[in-house]
């Protein structure tokens, strides 16, 4: 037992050894690396699958005997500055681990099919083992340096898998843009990590919080300094888990292979924000105001997220925009102080989004044989449909994260969306009512999400037709079923659907060219390209294969019973009488240490949570009928076309236009991204760039042009000099009798004004 | 004690075997190369031997010291002898003297003389850094200036010339000062000259002599670290010279003007730099921001990384005006981490201008899918230049950031603002070196390239980026390397501060 945690610091190194091989088979040995090929995944998978039965048996013992393991070594020795580097293993760490562990297993099987076709599959194990590793050594860390450092590898593992593939320049943009976002939060992680040192002298989390607490009864601190340092602090779990003002990356950071987004853009490295929060949350909860800056980012994102998903025509960022809005759920709970509650959001999202990406790379898959391999065309909503009759696993496992997402109860997000809901009610009416109104929106989206890709007919069949004829009759809009109305305001989907077979191919040619890395060819799409397009047109989207499907349905148990482990039904009565459900048990020492209020705990009042649970129930299927009722396709059920005539009629003109009106700025909000990024582009990056100009002018013309005119004076000094040192005496004469004249000019000039 | 001459023999080895190259027999340049590398390795085994068996760690005095008279009337004598802030720049100078020259086999034009510059090159470094008499550091500090200018003006790109006259003009012009700065040193109180080193930095001046001094020091070596707005020749050489001379120019050379401001301007004249410590600090933050910013205007390629390594001096200078154990620290630990990172990443930039020919930024891309090997050298190594966790960069920097928080010289507001502008150096960073990446390799635009099939970089690039960039982890991970060597002379130095 104690042995356990004696030889726990072994875990971050655990996974090391695949990535530091793949990396120096791939730069010393690239052939014999690259032909074991698919054996690499055996290990990596192995691996972390020791991890996980560690992180279990650790937990297990974390239920029975909660504790606080904490070891440290001293990293640099010196007298005056002393860094130390040491692991902590408590409940949050070993949720944590279990967390990371079990969608990471699922993710590598995953993309041992997923990847299988590309050129980078062994760099890809690379990086995400790597990922891995840094992601473990950044829960089990046990002070801010060793924080910061992990935090930053992990930055810059999201960096190259976003940039994975680099042909892209979408993708290179992108993944410039994740780093930089994410170094503005670091920028303020490593002040306030600096910043607390120097009030408290110590980055160990224990010591640190005992100091600081000390310092606070004491009254020996001053306020604003230490909330700007927690705020700068915050804003590293900002950027990291897109909150708010720095949310810009996490959509496009899409651009990187689909298991990416599921294991690092939706379950583990955004969740690293909360868990910061999480982990610091004894600081925060001593400052006044920081909780409340951050409940009130979490509110603003998660209502801004819901929004901007709304209208996301791309399936990967709808879901990013959906992950932005449930990160702000967990740091909204943080904010409130519920440590339980936003933990357990943590969890269940993390299952329910990772099976809703990989449910979506399944759909990319085998959209991409039919449309091609660009993202825009295998991710675009517009172009799927009917996906129902051709993958039915991967419909019926979407259809459950969906289900989970939405808050339906027996799945997992259901019960702890619920928690949130409930605390926020108790927190502030607002804060609630902008909460639950985004659990409606939520429904909505992700039902809208879910229809347009597996209802109605596959919509790839009838671009042709629009193509030729150039209408949008047969095409679905983005907008429901009220077809003619819409071709003004969709004008930016109609270069996508009315795209002529040939630029369909070349496109297609291009993007294989990426991935055969056939250099020689690349003039080729220039020159006529034979018609190959239409022969795909007809074909149908198949199902993926049982490695793909595999990790899809584990997920999607997980989605089903993960609420048990917060679900006070399910509840053992330990030794104070006290009903406690696991999650409650395994973060008692932690909520001990928080100091807080546990009535809301033990009270379990079956009333109380039947109302708000039919409340929140309520909401979300109210979401899901909106969305049935726009998104439906009309040829599917007459009898909703029927009502939707009648109810379309009933509504006067004015109003029917008022209500396009409406949804125009709803999805040109959603499209432009909230004008965010708009912004950011004009002021920030034209800013500097403008600044890094007139810097480069300054020392180019400036500090270099002293230098040189410097240079250049001496040399035609020099050069005169020659010249008139040249020994000619006539040239001597004339200098000497022009200076006696012009002597005399002035003299004489002189001479006649004053007499 | 031992009396054998180790440093005499590291000093002058070199050069002395470099001469004999001219001697060789004509049978290509083969045979000259494969001499050079051997004179090169057995150099630093050398160093490492004599370091690693004559040098206590735990001894804060000069070591391995020897006194040989040279010429009598002004007590000038060949004074040699090492310590702990001097044996890393040495160690560097070794290291990467070594790999510049295997770095620099493709040089085919006189070969000969090419080499014999490179070895001349690695006496005139190693030098400096052993010489603990005045008048002989000045002596080998101008020894090194002249193989860099006929390095440059032979071997260099289309404006070399150009480039090393602003050399030699802004070297040699500073180096008028540092004259100026040792004479006055010398000459002052005692009636005999005074040139010993550790005798001079016993002796204490009138605090306006000091000062004097002082600005007469730190031009000199401002032109070399470089400071702004004494800078610009470093873009204009770096970018002209050929890849293996800009290895030993940000690796070494610029540490010349880092160490010369440790030993002459903090423990020769420590008043002084208490005095102007403030104004050096506020130098040194204007400096990261101004390099940082200047550097994504840039479209070359070399002169971006130039700028960049303008930027990380700027880190050298606050650490060595923190005036605390951890801020010195930190900037020696800067000084040899800069030394690699900088030597390998114009070692990149350098082979990869090999092959595609481009020397603007915005003309190159998709050089990934070609030459994935220094693609992948080439990330690690930005990655290591902005400062990433794990790389030595990193660890220099954060104590650089620990030492000036903890500095006892500075109010606290000023420790904020300075701190907090020095952090914005770190949002910088990332956006231009991400961004040269990105142009250079990302991407599938190949149009502009003169062919567009590349070689990707043979065993020797690899063993050379590979050689580098083990250190640059190592430090990284495990700081102690470095600082097991300096920390207690840091501390004897840092106690002529406290207790004046």
């Amino acid at each position: 037992m104690e042995s356990t945690y004696q030889y726990s610091w072994i875990i971050p190194f655990i996974p090391l050894p695949v990535p530091i091989l793949i990396g120096v088979g791939l730069l010393l040995f690239p052939t014999a690396t690259k032909n074991l090929r698919r054996m690499w995944v055996f290990p990596s998978v192995l691996l972390l699958s020791i991890v996980m039965v560690f992180s279990i048996y650790l937990s297990i013992q974390q239920i029975n005997n909660p504790s606080i393991y904490l070891s440290i070594w001293s990293w640099t020795i010196n007298n005056d500055f002393s860094l130390e580097v040491g692991y902590l293993v408590d409940p949050l760490t070993s949720i944590m681990l279990i967390l990371i562990t079990t969608v990471g297993i699922m993710v590598l099987i995953y993309s041992d099919n997923y990847m299988s076709h590309d050129q980078g599959y062994l760099r890809f194990f690379a990086y995400m083992s790597f990922f891995n590793t840094s992601m473990v050594g950044l829960v089990t860390s046990s002070n801010m340096i060793q924080i910061y450092f992990f935090w930053e590898l992990v930055g810059m593992c999201s960096y190259l898998l976003i940039g994975f593939w680099f042909t892209r320049p979408t993708a290179a943009n992108a993944c410039q843009k994740a780093f930089i976002t994410n170094r503005v939060g670091d920028f303020g992680l490593l002040l306030g990590i600096l910043g607390f040192y120097w009030i408290t002298g110590s980055l160990e989390f224990r010591d640190l919080f005992q100091i600081f607490n000390d310092l606070v009864s004491n009254n020996q601190v001053n306020f604003l300094f230490v909330t700007l340092c927690a705020f700068l602090l915050f804003s590293g779990a900002i950027a990291k888990s897109a909150q708010f003002p720095l949310h810009v990356w996490l959509p496009d950071a899409m651009e990187g292979p689909t298991p990416i987004s599921a294991l690092i853009h939706a379950a583990t490295m955004v969740a690293a924000g909360i868990f910061l929060v999480a982990r610091l949350l004894p600081l925060f909860i001593v400052i006044p105001y920081i909780m409340n800056i951050i409940a009130l980012i979490g509110i603003i994102t998660l209502f801004f997220g819901a929004t901007l998903a709304l209208a996301q025509k791309d399936i990967k960022r709808g879901l990013a925009y959906s992950t932005m809005s449930q990160l702000g759920y967990m740091m909204l709970a943080l904010g409130m102080g519920s440590y339980r509650t936003a933990l357990f959001h943590l969890i269940t999202h993390a299952y329910s989004k990772a099976l809703l990406f990989l449910g979506s790379g399944s759909i990319i898959h085998s959209m991409e044989t039919i449309v091609g391999y660009s993202p825009n065309k295998s991710q675009n909503l517009v172009l799927m449909g009917g996906l129902r009759k051709h993958v039915p696993i991967t419909k019926t496992s979407f259809l459950l994260g969906t289900l989970s997402l939405c808050g339906i109860p027996p799945l997992g997000c259901f019960w702890s969306k619920d928690e949130i809901l409930t605390d926020s009610w108790l927190y502030s009416p607002i804060f609630a009512i902008i909460a639950c109104s985004t659990a409606g929106l939520t429904a909505f989206y992700m039902f809208r999400i879910y229809l347009l890709t597996f209802e109605g007919h596959l919509n790839v069949q009838f671009q042709t037709y629009s193509g030729k004829k150039n209408s949008l009759v047969y095409s679905i809009s983005l907008w429901g079923s009220e077809g003619q109305k819409k071709i003004k305001t969709n004008f930016r989907l109609v270069p996508l659907l009315t795209m002529k077979n040939n630029e369909k191919t070349s496109f297609f040619y291009k993007k294989k060219y990426c991935i055969n890395r056939n250099e020689r060819s690349m003039v080729a799409p220039f020159i006529t390209i034979p018609n190959f397009g239409t022969k795909n047109t007809f074909s149908y989207p198949h199902e993926s294969d049982n490695t793909m499907l595999f990790p899809m349905l584990v997920l999607g148990i997980f989605t089903l019973f993960i609420g048990v482990i917060g679900i006070p039904l399910f509840t053992q009565l330990n030794q104070e009488g006290m009903q406690l459900d696991i999650l409650s048990k395994l973060l008692t020492p932690s909520i001990n240490l928080l100091h807080q209020k546990e009535e809301n705990l033990m009270d379990w009042n079956w009333y109380e949570f039947l109302t708000n649970a039919t409340f929140s129930v309520s909401i979300a299927s109210l979401g899901i009928l909106i969305a049935s009722f726009l998104y439906k396709p009309v040829y599917s059920s007459l009898q909703n076309l029927n009502f939707l005539n009648s109810f379309g009629k009933r509504i006067p003109n004015k109003l029917q236009i008022f209500g396009n009106k409406i949804l125009n700025v709803i999805y040109d909000w959603a499209y432009n991204r909230g004008y965010i990024d708009f912004v950011y582009a004009t002021f920030l990056i034209q800013g500097i760039r403008r600044l890094a100009e007139l810097i480069h002018f300054f020392d180019r013309r400036i500090i270099d042009g002293i230098t040189n005119g410097v240079g250049i004076s001496s040399f035609f000094v020099g050069e005169g000099i020659k010249y008139v040192g040249g020994g000619r005496i006539s040239s001597y004469l004339l200098v000497y009798v022009s200076y006696v004249l012009i002597f005399l000019v002035i003299y004489s000039f002189f001479f006649v004004q004053y007499f | 004690m031992n009396y054998f001459p180790w440093l005499t023999i590291i000093v002058v080895f070199p050069i002395f075997a470099g001469s004999l190259i001219f001697f060789l027999p004509h049978r290509g340049n083969k045979v000259i190369r494969w001499y050079t590398l051997c004179i090169c390795i057995l150099e630093l085994l050398l160093i490492t031997y004599a370091f690693g068996y004559f040098f206590q760690l735990d001894d804060p005095l000069i070591q391995l010291t020897e006194d040989y008279k040279w010429i009598d009337f002004f007590n000038f004598s060949w004074r040699l002898g090492i310590d702990g802030i001097s044996i890393g720049p040495i160690l560097l100078t070794g290291f990467i003297t070594t790999l510049a020259t295997l770095a620099a086999r493709p040089v085919t034009r006189e070969c000969r003389l090419f080499h014999f510059l490179m070895l001349a090159m690695y006496s005139g470094q190693i030098g400096p850094f052993s010489s603990q008499d005045l008048l002989l550091f000045f002596i080998m500090w101008e020894l090194e200036l002249i193989p860099v200018y006929l390095l440059l003006s032979m071997w260099g790109g289309k404006k070399r010339l150009y480039s090393a006259t602003k050399f030699i003009l802004y070297t040699a012009g500073s180096s008028a000062f540092l004259l100026m700065g040792i004479l006055g040193v010398c000459l002052y109180g005692s009636n005999e000259p005074t040139l010993n080193f550790e005798t001079s930095a016993n002796q204490s001046y009138p605090v306006a002599l000091e000062m004097l001094f002082y600005i007469g020091f730190f031009i000199a070596f401002a032109v070399k670290l470089p400071i702004i707005p004494l800078h610009t020749w470093l873009p204009d050489t770096h970018g002209e010279a050929h890849y293996s001379t800009c290895m030993l120019l940000a690796g070494i050379l610029l540490k010349m003007g880092a160490y010369g401001l440790v030993r002459f301007n903090m423990e020769l004249l420590p008043h002084a730099h208490s005095i102007f410590s403030p104004w050096l600090i506020i130098v040194g933050t204007i400096q990261i921001i101004y390099a940082a910013l200047t550097s994504p205007g840039q479209r070359n390629l070399k002169k971006r990384i130039a700028y960049s390594s303008v930027s990380h001096m700027g880190f050298i200078i606050i650490g060595l005006s923190s005036i605390s154990d951890a801020g010195l620290n930190g900037a020696i630990l800067q000084i040899i981490s800069h030394g690699f990172i900088g030597a390998a990443l114009f070692f990149l930039a350098g082979t990869s201008y090999d092959r595609i020919r481009l020397v603007y930024l915005d003309e190159m891309g998709g050089m990934a899918i070609t030459i994935p090997k220094i693609f992948t050298t080439f990330s690690i190594l930005s990655m290591a230049s902005l400062a990433l966790p794990g790389m030595s960069g990193f660890i220099a920097e954060f104590i650089v950031f620990l030492g000036i928080l903890t500095s006892q010289k500075f109010l606290l507001m000023t420790k904020i603002f300075i701190t907090f502008v020095m952090a914005i150096g770190i949002i910088l960073t990332p956006i231009y070196s991400l961004s040269m990446l990105r142009q250079m390799f990302y991407g599938y635009r190949l149009f502009n390239a003169p062919n567009s099939y590349f070689v990707d970089s043979g065993p020797r690039e690899l063993f050379v980026s590979i050689c580098i960039l083990l250190p640059i982890i190592a430090i990284g991970i495990y700081p102690d390397f470095v600082f097991s060597l300096s920390v207690d002379k840091v501390e004897a130095l840092l106690s002529n501060y406290f207790y004046p």
